[in-house]
Formats: structure tokens, C-alpha cells, sequence
């Protein structure tokens, strides 16, 4: 079992990478494939690089993955995002440890909303989750346009946080922490009670329910933690890549962890392997824009290829 | 039509058993029988749904068969669904040919009343004229007025020549409609005759040998209080209360509403295991630790190899999925989970539905040695014999409502009667 949910993993990584060279080759660019190695792995300033976008994209993966670990579909990973940011850039007043509990807590009471609908009135987290993702990031844009607006008043972002991480040459500490919360998320599904609980209800939560878990308190309990993951990366991107909130902020890193949850086969430990790819990927595209002049859109081309691959070979029950 | 000597097996499971019948013209012929009897495995081999092992059907006809579970369309209105049966006719033809009520063709089938969707099941039928005619429960969600119509229906039919086969276990209309009666059981035609009293077809219905008592010696409540106060009953420590009746008669909701609000030291064993009973994709070890307050892998492990030692469950390791498992080893690591909790009370819910003679005697033993221990056991069945073997006081359970509690030796005379609601 576990060693087919690898092959599906390597299986579908090598075809994103193998169907993107074959389509570079169609239309005349036959080093797309150097190309998009050097300019992600390829140099130390090309790693670097790949390495900043892997962090956000690993905290956001983690979300995915205890999230739908425990059935409960969360797709709201981009308002998390933005809401962690939001609070992070609040609580930098107070310091950079309080920013990240501040980005820890916005991005969980921003999940909880969907938990509390579904709660009471039954709610499909799938959709009220995306339409908070719609209301983040209008709540974003009205933030800076108004109240946390740059004091020159000139453009609509904000004015730099007061904290920020600890950096490491060009790197910043938030890729240890990213890592920490990966091997902490892997300790709470497969070495704690809760995280069992967590799984079986997500496996089947009415088998769950006969055999005496809380069902419902796992599903708040998940979703929480699940936000709180997307919150810290929106957090983390604030304070050592962005350091400022605009609009924009997010550019898609909430929608990006599902394809690493899918690929990492919603494994914690696997997030990183698979946040690595995906972040080479984003940095190799990049490359490929500025020295060929293909559209770094490519990249969201290869994580489609990888979804679907993934879904296509995961061995599921019948519908 | 003729059916002659039809066998049908699933599996180790003889659901037919070389049954001959034969069907005249304007007949209503009520079947009647137990869950699990063979009615309507018989019935879907008469029309053709389902192929028989063995026996031949000889003047074959055309069949119509009303199911018991509606296949409607239900975002589709009343007109469209019949234009998915019959394309091209006008729906209002065809209701008014049928002779039966359902007004206005544009409501949307979700709309309806489950009086109105089972009524469209029968326009369907009749609109392409069988000569044979099934209908399977069709009465159980109707109300009485609705069936006195659908009975009005039936016997315009079979004056007009069709053969009507009402198949039901509710025995006042089945003695009110049919001219023709025919029970079985367990596969086999039992009775095949006209007229007959309600006493006589309830008796005939459910009959079995009287059951060997293989009560606990010195069974039966320890003193004190009883440890499971419901409205109705009482079931004390040290007690097996059984709780019987034909299947829905209340039964799953009366487990349902007991896992909702029963706290303490309660096991459940769900009647639905494949759905409810285990976690398919998690292991022995990680299904057997749900109930527990700590999860350490290699603790859960040992601790689940020794049930599996104990239960004599049949698995390669206690890391072996639980989905991987036969249905009687799977009760068994449910059993073994729930069991070790030490509960005070019980509440098992078919707890032997599927499994072979060996599991089967096995999961009596271990409820037996819990009420030895002096757990408060409620058991749910529908197996009349497992209530005997193990229950010390009998509850019938019919349209939600129970019975008074009555001793196994008073429930083996009053039970049939009881079960069929002509007591």
C-alpha cells in the first residue's frame, strides 16, 4: 500500500515534468527542461529561491493534509492564508513571536467559520470555505486601502511590519519552523489518541461515531488546525519574504497545498519532499519567463498535471 | 406461468429452495413471510431480473414488478418520469388508462407525497400492461386510505385478467385482498391455499420448532436497580433482555437513539457492520484503540495480538487492514474492542446477522460470559432463535411500540402473533 502511494507520487511528478518538456519541444523550446532545472536547483541564488516559495507551500500542504486526513474539505486555504497575514501584521507590533501566534489564531478562527456553519445549519465546508477565501481577500484589499494603508498614502499596501524573522543570508527561519510543524503534524495523526480519532473519522466517520469518537469535535478540532497551518504560512510569507501586506498577497499559495497534500498522498512528512517540487517548479517557471519568454503560468500547468495523476491512479471506493 | 423447482444460493446462502409455482390468470396471490423468507429473491427470478440456479419458468409473460424502493427520477416532474418509462405517449393518457388518481403532471416527483411516488411506481407498471403483476410491499409507506385504494386498483386488475402478486407481511391486508395465500419460509412454499384466519397465517408465517433452552444456568437480573431504565423496559446487571420483530419495525432507532445518549461504560455492536462496524482502511491494532484514551503503536499492537490470540480472530497481524477481513472476524474485533472495555451495559444489534454457525456460537458465548460478569445486555435481533438461545426475558417490538416483558416461555407462544400486529 504504501509503497504503490510512492510510485503514484514519483509517477506522477516525473509525468508533470516529462509532459511539460515534451510540449516545450512541440513549440520549439527543446531546453525548456534545462531551463526550468538551472533555474530552480541549478545555482545557489536558483535555490534559494526555490526553497522561499517551498515554505509557504509546505505550511499550506500540511493544512490540506490534516484537513482532508480527517474528511473534512477544506479549500478556504487561501483566506487563511490571508487572515494569518493580516494578523501577523497586527500582532508585529508586539513582537515577531506574537505576530506568529497572532497568524496562528486568525487563520484558525477564520477556518472555524466554516466549522461553526457547518455546525449549525449543515454547510458544506467545501463551499463556505472558498466564499471566505472571496471575503479574505476583499477584506485584504479594503485593509489596504483604508485602515493599515501606508502612511504616505500612495499605494495599497501597507507600511513595512514592525518584526520580523531572523534571517539566514538570503533565507529566513521560517523554513525550520515550516519543517517543525511538518514533523508536528506527522506526530499528531500517527502518535497521538486524537490523531487516530482524526483519521477514523475521516476514513469513515460513521464507524467512528459507533466505536464513541466525537465526530463533530473532531471536525472543529481539525479544521482549526488545518487554518491555523495556512494562517502561520501567510504569517511567515509577511514577515520574511513580503514584509508588507498587499493586494495579492496570497497569489495562490492556499490553492497550491492541495495539489502538495495530494501529491505527498496527504502525508505530513511527505509535504516536504512534494513542497520542494512544486516550489522548484513555481522558480524554474519564473526562469523560464524572463529567459525564453514562456508564461510562468506553465508551472500551475504542471500542478494540474500532478492532481490528476494522482486522483487518477488513487485507488478509491466506488461512488 | 410457470415456475418449477427454482433454486437460488448467495454464496453459502440457500435463498431459494427448489420452489414450484404456478400463477392463473386474475389471481391475487398474497405472499407472505418473514425477512429473509425468499419472497422477493423468487419474485425477481419471476421476472427475469435475476437468473436462477436451478428450475426452469415455462408460458413466460410479460412482468411488471412495483419495487419497494422507489426508482423515480426526483428532480424530474411527474410527466418526464413517465416519459422515461413510455417515450412518446401523453402522460394524462396514460394516468387516466391506469384508473388511478395523481393530479396535475407538472409537479416535480421530489414534491410528492410517498402516497403519490408509490401510486407514479404503478402508473409505470400498469402503463405496459403486464400480464403478471408484482408488487412488492407496496403498502408499507402508504396510509390506510391510500391501500384501500391501491387494493381497488388490484382487483380491477385481476378482474380484467391479470395475475396480481401482492408480496407483504402485514397480515389483515393480505387475508382482505388476496384470493390466493402463499407462505414461505426459509426458501420453501410452506402453505398454498385460500382462505385462512389471521392466527392461522401468523402461526404458519414465523413457526419453528420450540427453541432448545440454552439459558445460562442461574441466568437472569443479579438484585438491585436495573442498570438500562427505558419507557418500557428495564434491563438489570447480569440480564440479557432480548428485544425482537420483524426488521424496521423501530428496531435501528431504538439503537441509534441508545449510541446518542447512553453515557459511561457502554459497548455498542452496530446492526449495520459493513458500514458502521470497523474502519476498512485502518488496522486491527488502530480499530481496536478508538475506544481507547492513549494510542501508542507498538503498545496497540501487542494489545491487539493478544485479542486476536484470545477471539481466536483469524488475521495474519494486527496491522493487517480490518477491511481485509471476513464479515465473522470483523464482529469478532469489534467484539473484542468493545467487550474490553468492561461495560456496564450492552447493546448488540444483530450481532450474528451473516456469520456461519461456528462465529455465530462463538459471539453467543462472549455476550453470555458478559452477562456472567454482570453487564446489563440489550439484544437486538430479528433471528427468533438467538433471542431464545440467550435471552432471559423477551420484548416484541411492532411499529415502534414493545410489548410487555414476557418470560421466553410466554414470548414462544405469544411472539408470532405479537410480531405480525394481530395480537
Amino acid at each position: 500500500m504504501r509503497a504503490r502511494q510512492f510510485l503514484i507520487a514519483v509517477a506522477a511528478a516525473f509525468s508533470a515534468i516529462a509532459l511539460l518538456a515534451l510540449s516545450g519541444l512541440a513549440f520549439g523550446h527543446g531546453d525548456l527542461l534545462s531551463i526550468l532545472i538551472s533555474g530552480s536547483v541549478g545555482s545557489k541564488f536558483a535555490l534559494e529561491g526555490t526553497l522561499l516559495k517551498s515554505v509557504p507551500l509546505l505550511l499550506t500542504g500540511i493544512s490540506v493534509a490534516i484537513a482532508f486526513r480527517a474528511g473534512v474539505w477544506n479549500i478556504g486555504g487561501e483566506g487563511q492564508f490571508l487572515a494569518g497575514a493580516m494578523g501577523a501584521f497586527l500582532g508585529a507590533r508586539y513582537g515577531m513571536i506574537a505576530a506568529l501566534a497572532a497568524s496562528l489564531i486568525a487563520g484558525a478562527l477564520w477556518a472555524s467559520i466554516a466549522s461553526a456553519l457547518r455546525l449549525w445549519r449543515n454547510a458544506p465546508e467545501v463551499l463556505t470555505t472558498i466564499l471566505l477565501n472571496f471575503i479574505a481577500i476583499h477584506l485584504l484589499g479594503y485593509a489596504v486601502n483604508g485602515p493599515l494603508q501606508e502612511a504616505s498614502g500612495k499605494y495599497p499596501q501597507s507600511d513595512l511590519a514592525s518584526a520580523s524573522l531572523p534571517v539566514l543570508g538570503e533565507l529566513h527561519a521560517g523554513i525550520a519552523l515550516a519543517i517543525v510543524a511538518a514533523i508536528a503534524a506527522w506526530f499528531l495523526l500517527y502518535r497521538t489518541a486524537e490523531g487516530l480519532r482524526l483519521r477514523a473519522s475521516g476514513f469513515n466517520r460513521s464507524a467512528a461515531k459507533w466505536a464513541g469518537v466525537n465526530v463533530d469535535a473532531q471536525l472543529v478540532r481539525a479544521m482549526a488546525i488545518s487554518g491555523a497551518m495556512a494562517g502561520l504560512a501567510g504569517g511567515i510569507e509577511l514577515l520574511g519574504v513580503t514584509h508588507r501586506l498587499f493586494e495579492r498577497f496570497a497569489a495562490g499559495y492556499g490553492y497550491a497545498g492541495i495539489a502538495v497534500a495530494l501529491l505527498a498522498q496527504l502525508h505530513p512528512l511527505g509535504t516536504i519532499a512534494s513542497s520542494f517540487f512544486f516550489g522548484a517548479l513555481t522558480t524554474g517557471a519564473g526562469e523560464l519567463q524572463r529567459t525564453a519568454g514562456i508564461s510562468s503560468t506553465v508551472a500551475t500547468f504542471g500542478q494540474a498535471i500532478v492532481i490528476l495523476v494522482t486522483i487518477v491512479f488513487t485507488r478509491r471506493k466506488n461512488a | 406461468m410457470r415456475l418449477s423447482h427454482i433454486t437460488k444460493r448467495f454464496g453459502a446462502n440457500l435463498a431459494v429452495d427448489d420452489v414450484s409455482l404456478d400463477f392463473a390468470p386474475g389471481e391475487i396471490v398474497g405472499l407472505v413471510g418473514e425477512n429473509g423468507a425468499g419472497k422477493t429473491t423468487l419474485m425477481s427470478i419471476a421476472a427475469g431480473e435475476l437468473a436462477a440456479d436451478e428450475g426452469t419458468i415455462e408460458d413466460r409473460v410479460a412482468v411488471g414488478v412495483v419495487h419497494q424502493h422507489f426508482l423515480l427520477v426526483s428532480e424530474f416532474t411527474i410527466a418526464e418520469n413517465l416519459a422515461l418509462a413510455m417515450w412518446g405517449r401523453d402522460a394524462e393518457a396514460i394516468i387516466r388508462e391506469s384508473g388511478i388518481e395523481l393530479r396535475d403532471v407538472h409537479r416535480r416527483v421530489a414534491d410528492l407525497s410517498v402516497g403519490e411516488k408509490a401510486k407514479l411506481e404503478l402508473i409505470k407498471a400498469i402503463a405496459r400492461h403486464p400480464r403478471v403483476l408484482i408488487l412488492d410491499e407496496p403498502t408499507s409507506v402508504l396510509a390506510p386510505t391510500e391501500a384501500r385504494e391501491l387494493f381497488d386498483v388490484m382487483r380491477r386488475l385481476a378482474a380484467s385478467g391479470t395475475t396480481v402478486i401482492f408480496i407483504s407481511h402485514k397480515i389483515p391486508e393480505v387475508l382482505e385482498v388476496a384470493t390466493r395465500i402463499v407462505v414461505m419460509r426459509r426458501g420453501r412454499i410452506v402453505v398454498d391455499g385460500g382462505r385462512m384466519s389471521a392466527a392461522e397465517l401468523a402461526e404458519k408465517m414465523v413457526e419453528r420448532p420450540i427453541p432448545e433452552n440454552r439459558r445460562r444456568a442461574g441466568g437472569g437480573p443479579a438484585g438491585g436497580p436495573p442498570a438500562l431504565r427505558l419507557r418500557g423496559f428495564d434491563v438489570h446487571p447480569g440480564e440479557i433482555v432480548a428485544i425482537i420483530g420483524v426488521a424496521g419495525n423501530g428496531q435501528s432507532e431504538l439503537a441509534l437513539s441508545l449510541r446518542d445518549s447512553l453515557r459511561g461504560r457502554v459497548a455498542h455492536i452496530p446492526e449495520d457492520r459493513a458500514r458502521d462496524g470497523l474502519v476498512a482502511e485502518m488496522t486491527i491494532a488502530e480499530n481496536i484503540a478508538l475506544a481507547e484514551p492513549r494510542w501508542r503503536p507498538r503498545a496497540a499492537a501487542e494489545r491487539a495480538a493478544a485479542l486476536i490470540e484470545r477471539f481466536n480472530i483469524r488475521a495474519q497481524s494486527p496491522l493487517q487492514r480490518a477491511g481485509s477481513l471476513s464479515g465473522g472476524n470483523q464482529q469478532k474485533v469489534i467484539l473484542a474492542r468493545e467487550l474490553e472495555r468492561h461495560p456496564e451495559i450492552i447493546v448488540a444489534a444483530e450481532p450474528t446477522r451473516g456469520l456461519d454457525i461456528e462465529a455465530t456460537s462463538f459471539v453467543h458465548d462472549e455476550l453470555r460470559a458478559a452477562a456472567t460478569r454482570g453487564a446489563a445486555i440489550l439484544l437486538i435481533t430479528s433471528d427468533l432463535d438467538e433471542a431464545f438461545a440467550l435471552g432471559d426475558a423477551i420484548h416484541v417490538i411492532y411499529r415502534g411500540t414493545l410489548s410487555p416483558r414476557l418470560t421466553p416461555e410466554e414470548a414462544a407462544v405469544r411472539a408470532p402473533q405479537l410480531m405480525a400486529g394481530v395480537a
